[in-house]
């Protein structure tokens, strides 16, 4: 008897677990075929959700998951090109990055309202070109108080095809970036960053090999540093090799080439530089300076036009935010956005135009990277248990994917490339059980 | 608790969690107030002070781990009987000026130079001191595997050529006489720069301190205790030999009776180190306070005092006007007491000496004869202390004692120094600076102290 009172109750509680998703859901799929319906006889075009308000129960959490099944949902439409446009939740609005609304054919407006019992989708398709409202329609269902609760619930489908753990080796200490390059033969070289020296790996199977290391002679004024920081960057000007190094300790980064085939030291740059990008079609380092001796960015975003020898007039400056964690994303080469972690460990979002929007109002963190114009990874900013959260920003939004929890505490996080894969390199402190250890991780996704 | 103390707990504990530390902020400290920034670690205040704008050259942890913040190599070559000590590099001293191996050179030179028991043992072990670029080579005489342990004396730091240059972990910023010191982070610090952005030290009551010396089991609900491992001896000493013996024991009594009337706030002392491990007791039978004030009436006594009880200096001068003798006081710095030392006006001192409570007892009286027997260091002293060294190596702790013995009955016996009393410290921290940890010699060590820690 006991057996089958436990069986009808595993029975209802995953009955409960069917339905609990069947309202919102049924929405999501009433709107995505309506609108699969409207763009049927159309070709090929662009479209964007840039409106989404709420004054319904739902949290802005069951908010992102429902705007989320509806992007999927209109992905699989051939006929449609969905753009992400999405940065963030925050009370009850959706901010869009509408930096490239001009380029869509089809803006929708979405408003999820509380009809007595029922939760109502009201549902606007706004064609550009027109200029005008062309489609109106508006939906209900019932969402019971279960599925409300899983809704705004805490939890991120698929997680399994997400970014996981690729690689971990243990690295010596007070490890501070890695980037990598292909060398002229086609090679990947693999640039490990220290105080006082740069090691260069080269891939071997599924482990890397020292291939060559150099010391960095810094110079006085030299500011000792508790926590040692710092960035690299390694970028191609035509056909010569450039690789650019800084950190908390000088206020100097040094600039060296490859030149017969040694690195050798060409310039000094008064910041840190850590993208290469286009602007105006001419090639920039953007960096920034880091406050001498501390684990923080000063509050300005240095850019200076590359050439060889530098052309240090044209350089100019963006004021920012005191930053412990700064990265540039950029996509084929033009500045995307601007992600920034300031002393507080709140995270800060800038255009291109170094106009801040507030996509996660209250995210925390310490560590971050982007990587092009696709991901972000930002590490959690508490000791007790540390975590790396990645964010899809593919079209310019913000949409919280996966989450990956890291034995540790990560120092830096930085974008890279592992057997092809694209992903981020992350060095983690380990204190427990025993001696510290440097660990070095490579997180990416099994299924790109 | 007020409302911003309330806002601030909780900030401090999220920080306190964060994995990249915050920096910034300022931590206040109650001490005695400096003479000046020349160097004095006579006593336990000072010797906190002065850690913080001197660098040492080696850092001894209470579970005698050995470091060095200025030195990124150390090494003894047993061979050539010689420590290596190479200097990390672009090392500056809290002006930007460079700190180079000729620095390292010449502040041990000056410790060497200096009367320190300490000083002394190392001069006595080192044959010469060389340098060569960055690396320091100290020869020595025989060899000595433990010299770096020797290199850890807390007197033994980085001087700078000029007035102005620091090498420590912060440097001295605004002194307003009498109230308050404030000291900012040191940007070239050696070991990295600190959290803390200030230190402000005050010599008053308020504001309240985050950390501060006060006597042990006291202040449990917001403070961290720690036991220095420290105590401070006070000695009255009597310069000359016309000092008649009668005066001696009614000054005595008179500074007994002052720690009576103002709260016994020192212990007893009758020994010259530590009661708990003297072999012998010294009992000074005083003065009743009729037979003192007739003995002292017509007496006309300048006492000279330390600079470093300076703390003394209310309550004492109060006591002595109540009890309308003719005592002058004179607190007096160190560098002064030394000046004056060969001149016959000084004839009654009141001095104190700090004693790690570690430190063998052999080690400490020897410091005393050395350190405090002034101007009647004679002879006779130094074939004492020749027979203590030999005791110390007989490997006979009944030898050892004997002449432990030997030396204070002789120094009680010609009266040059009588111990008063004596002190225990424990330092209190605020429970908001958890980082904060205690070395060897009994110092908070304030580098990695802030609103996150390492």
């Amino acid at each position: 008897m006991k057996k089958a009172i436990c069986s009808s109750l595993m029975l209802i509680s995953f009955a409960v677990g069917l339905l609990a998703q069947q309202g919102a859901e049924g929405l999501v799929t009433d709107g995505a075929a309506y609108l699969a319906g409207f763009f049927k006889n159309k070709f090929d075009v662009s479209v964007a959700i840039v409106r989404f308000e709420n004054e319904s129960e739902l949290t802005d959490l069951a908010l992102q998951k429902i705007y989320q099944m509806l992007v999927s949902r209109l992905e699989d439409e051939k006929n449609i090109r969905v753009s992400d446009l999405l940065i963030g939740f925050s009370n009850g609005r959706g901010e869009f990055n509408l930096s490239q609304a001009g380029a869509l054919d089809y803006l929708l407006d979405l408003k999820l309202i509380q009809n007595k019992s029922k939760t109502g989708l009201g549902l606007t398709v706004y064609s550009r070109l027109q200029d005008r409202v062309v489609s109106v329609k508006y939906f209900e269902k019932a969402i019971l108080q279960g599925e409300m609760d899983s809704l705004n619930a805490r939890d991120f489908a698929f997680s399994e095809l997400g970014f996981t753990k690729l690689l971990e080796f243990e690295s010596k200490k007070d490890l501070m970036d890695i980037r990598s390059i292909a060398a002229d033969d086609g090679t990947l070289h693999y640039f490990f960053y220290y105080p006082d020296e740069i090691i260069i790996y080269v891939a071997k199977e599924t482990r890397l090999e020292k291939y060559f290391q150099f010391k960095l002679k810094w110079a006085r004024p030299f500011y000792p540093a508790l926590h040692h920081e710092g960035r690299l960057l390694l970028f191609r000007s035509g056909p010569a090799l450039f690789l650019t190094a800084g950190n908390n300790s000088s206020p100097y980064a040094l600039v060296f080439s490859m030149r017969d085939g040694l690195w050798q030291e060409t310039q000094k740059l008064n910041f840190v530089p850590f993208q290469h990008v286009i602007l105006n079609q001419n090639p920039y380092l953007v960096g920034a300076r880091f406050e001498e001796g501390r684990n923080f960015f000063k509050d300005e975003i240095y850019f200076m036009p590359f050439s060889d020898p530098l052309e240090k007039s044209a350089s100019y400056k963006k004021k920012v935010y005191s930053a412990m964690a700064l990265d540039l994303s950029t996509r084929g080469g033009q500045l995307q956005a601007v992600h920034l972690i300031d002393r507080n460990y709140g995270y800060h979002l800038f255009t291109a135009e170094f106009e801040e929007k507030t996509p996660l109002p209250e995210k925390k963190g310490a560590s971050l990277a982007a990587l092009d114009g696709e991901w972000l990874a930002i590490s959690d900013h508490s000791r007790d248990a540390d975590q790396i959260f990645f964010y899809d920003i593919r079209d310019g939004g913000q949409r919280q994917a996966y989450i990956g929890k890291v034995a540790g505490e990560v120092q830096f996080i930085s974008a890279g490339i592992w057997l092809g894969t694209g992903g981020f390199w992350a060095g983690v402190c380990q204190r427990t059980d025993g001696p510290e250890r440097f660990m070095v991780q490579f997180w990416g996704k099994r299924n790109e | 608790m007020n409302n911003k103390k309330l806002l601030l707990l909780p900030l401090a504990l999220f920080m306190l969690s964060a994995i990249k530390p915050y920096y910034g902020g300022e931590m206040t400290i109650r001490l005695n107030e400096p003479a000046s920034f020349h160097l004095n670690t006579a006593n336990y205040s000072n010797l906190i002070f002065y850690s913080l704008i001197y660098e040492n050259f080696f850092y001894m942890k209470k579970d005698g781990e050995i470091s060095s913040n200025v030195f990124q190599d150390y090494r003894y070559d047993a061979a050539a009987r010689t420590l290596f000590l190479t200097v990390r590099e672009n090392l500056s001293f809290s002006n930007g000026k460079p700190l180079t191996a000729k620095n390292i050179q010449v502040s041990l030179n000056i410790f060497l130079a200096s009367d320190l028991f300490a000083a002394s043992r190392l001069s006595k072990a080192i044959k010469n001191v060389r340098v060569s670029e960055n690396q320091v080579a100290v020869e020595l005489l025989a060899d000595n595997p433990d010299i770096v342990s020797l290199l850890t004396a807390p007197e033994l730091v980085v001087l700078a050529e000029d007035e102005q240059s620091f090498s420590g972990v912060f440097y001295p910023q605004e002194w307003e006489k009498n109230h308050h010191l404030t000291l900012r982070a040191n940007p070239f610090y050696a070991g990295g720069r600190t959290y803390l952005d200030s230190v402000r030290i005050t010599f008053t009551e308020s504001p309240a301190p985050d950390l501060f010396l006060g006597s042990p089991n006291q202040f449990k609900e917001n403070f961290h205790e720690f036991d220095s491992g420290i105590y401070q001896n006070i000695y009255l000493c009597f310069l000359q030999g016309d000092v008649g013996q009668n005066t001696k024991i009614a000054l005595y009594s008179l500074l007994n009776r002052f720690n009576e009337a103002t709260g016994g706030k020192f212990r007893a002392l009758h020994t010259l180190t530590a009661d708990e491990e003297s072999p012998i007791s010294i009992r000074i039978k005083t003065f009743s306070p009729q037979k003192t004030a007739s003995i002292l009436k017509y007496a006309d006594i300048k006492l000279y005092i330390l600079a470093s009880l300076s703390s003394l200096e209310k309550d004492l001068t109060a006591f002595l006007k109540e009890s309308n003798l003719r005592i002058e006081t004179l607190f007096i710095d160190d560098s002064q007491f030394a000046i004056f030392l060969d001149s016959a006006a000084i004839k009654y001192v009141l001095i104190d000496r700090i004693f790690q409570k570690k430190i063998p007892a052999e080690e400490k009286i020897s410091r005393i004869l050395k350190e405090s027997s002034f101007n009647r260091f004679n002879a006779s002293y130094l074939r004492m202390l020749s027979e203590l060294d030999e005791a110390s190596f007989s490997n006979s702790q009944e030898l050892l004692t004997e002449q432990i013995a030997r030396i204070s009955e002789a120094i009680v016996n010609d009266g040059f120094i009588f111990p008063l009393f004596q002190k225990n410290y424990s330092l209190y921290v605020r429970k908001t600076w958890p980082a904060v940890e205690i070395d060897y010699y009994g110092r908070p060590l304030l580098q990695k102290a802030g609103k996150s820690n390492e």
